[in-house]
């Protein structure tokens, strides 16, 4: 039975984002192999390297490569703790969050100057927030940072930008629910404006709005997908 | 007097590292600018640190729309570090709550646990010190003691088990009520106790190892021979009292004898 007419549904991008990452990698390929051996020393002793240095470089690195982004937040949570266990400090995670929060002040402008700067920030900020755990809790002080980048992902014109909608759905997937535990009523509003969009705008490419209703739906069904719903968004569509 | 005073005076500019020197201006005086004698020390209560005669503002603050003490926000990186060294205390309370329904104090324990000067523990279980403020102070205060070399050391030297009380510096139990003076002399005594674990001497780093304000603080009686030369002792009680005459010695001390007060 096909579900639209016979017209097969772009299969979203989500599916991309199921794939587990293999623990040891931590995805480095993208940097030169001087850097690559730096990040490697701060992973071991990180006492013995410029840890400004280092945050800098991941953070420059984050802006413009789109995967590493996605996943800069595991090789930064083991600096942090190999730091604190070798010399109790946390140099590396003031430098990092310092600079990010430069980043995060110029967002706008990034955004103006590059979509895709600012997707990276977006989703290098969420990815910190998500493995930059401080006693096993997220860090209070950028909830409203995250959130602030993703109503500003939810308004009128950046929902007409695939790739925007795209980073949107992707950050509350990964990150949804912990943000909601942390302020619910932000995340209410983010979601009322995520329908309003939904229905109301115009310009939204078909894809647009499938992302919007998964993640609709996500949210609906306490940051799952009920298994009739995942067939209908991730498989493929069979005649 | 008036030297007195221009004495407790400087004593705020020297004796209190850290950033903390604001604090000894308002110990010292009452609103009323009188300048308080130890005598009043009881009054010291740890709620002076959040009183509004300070000359500066605080480094925290509670509204009512928070759940503790609101840190004043300056980066990611600072409210960071706030926020986890919060997360540890308040963890730290549940476990020590925790520790004294279970009865894990004995009487044997109160007696020994206060290396300073001052007895006055609070046995009854609930009369601890549970304002997160001052907790979080001195959390910072015992941080800085225990990012220290000699501290490694001494912890790989001597385990817990094996630590004698009156030899071995004790970590000062931030959750035990303490006024604010007594509890500085605390650390300041502990800090100078781990010195004594500090790493060998190599090309007169010493000097450095040893921190001005824990000179300044050294029980005076160590010194006898040096300030009488120096600065005689008006009485017995201005030793321990006003630690801060020696900050003056030290002062004079300095070019010279330097070298005579680490080695004491």
């Amino acid at each position: 039975m096909s579900v639209c007419a016979g017209v097969p549904l772009p299969k979203p991008c989500v599916l991309k984002r199921m794939e587990d990452s293999s623990k040891e990698d931590y995805k480095i390929h993208s940097f030169d192999m001087e850097t690559q051996k730096l990040l490697k020393t701060a992973l071991k002793d990180p006492g013995s390297v410029d840890l400004e240095k280092v945050s800098s470089v991941i953070v420059d690195q984050s802006l413009k490569d789109q995967m590493f982004s996605k996943e800069a937040g595991r090789i930064c949570f083991t600096i942090v703790q190999a730091e604190s266990k070798q010399n109790g400090g946390s140099v590396f995670r003031r430098n990092l969050l310092n600079r990010l929060q430069q980043e995060f002040k110029a967002r706008e402008e990034t955004r103006k100057r590059s979509t895709q700067e600012w997707v990276c920030l977006v989703s290098f900020i969420c990815n910190i927030f998500d493995y930059l755990k401080v006693n096993n809790m997220p860090m209070m002080a950028l909830v409203h940072p995250v959130y602030d980048c993703l109503f500003r992902l939810a308004q009128p014109d950046a929902l007409k930008n695939e790739e925007e909608v795209d980073c949107l759905v992707l950050q509350l997937h990964r990150i949804g629910e912990q943000l909601e535990k942390m302020n619910l009523q932000r995340m209410d509003e983010l979601f009322c404006l995520l329908r309003d969009g939904f229905l109301l705008q115009d310009g939204l490419s078909s894809l647009g709005r499938l992302l919007l209703l998964e993640i609709l739906e996500f949210r609906a069904g306490s940051w799952m997908l009920s298994e009739t719903a995942q067939k209908y968004y991730y498989s493929e569509v069979t005649d | 007097d008036i030297f007195i005073e221009s004495l407790l005076n400087f004593d705020s500019e020297y004796i209190w590292n850290k950033g903390s020197s604001r604090w000894s201006q308002c110990r010292k005086r009452g609103a009323d600018g009188v300048v308080r004698g130890s005598q009043k020390e009881a009054e010291l209560t740890n709620n002076t640190d959040r009183k509004g005669n300070r000359p500066h503002r605080p480094n925290s603050f509670t509204t009512p729309e928070s759940e503790g003490p609101v840190s004043r926000i300056r980066d990611w990186g600072d409210e960071v570090e706030f926020d986890e060294m919060r997360t540890n205390v308040r963890r730290d309370m549940q476990r020590y709550r925790r520790r004294i329904l279970a009865g894990e104090f004995t009487q044997r324990e109160r007696k020994t646990s206060s290396d300073s000067k001052d007895s006055r523990d609070s046995p009854a279980p609930g009369e601890f010190e549970t304002d997160e403020s001052v907790l979080m102070r001195r959390q910072k205060q015992i941080n800085y003691g225990k990012n220290t070399l000699a501290y490694d050391r001494y912890i790989k030297e001597v385990p817990k088990h094996l630590r004698q009380p009156g030899v071995h510096p004790r970590t000062p139990n931030k959750f035990k009520k303490y006024s604010r003076r007594s509890w500085d002399q605390q650390i300041k005594l502990w800090k100078v106790k781990l010195h004594a674990w500090d790493p060998p001497t190599e090309e007169g780093n010493d000097l450095q190892a040893i921190d001005l304000g824990e000179i300044m603080e050294l029980d005076f009686d160590m010194e006898a021979s040096v300030d009488e030369l120096q600065y005689p002792k008006t009485s017995s009680s201005v030793s321990s009292s006003l630690p801060q005459v020696s900050c003056l010695n030290v002062k004079i001390l300095e070019s010279v004898d330097l070298w005579i007060c680490i080695l004491l």
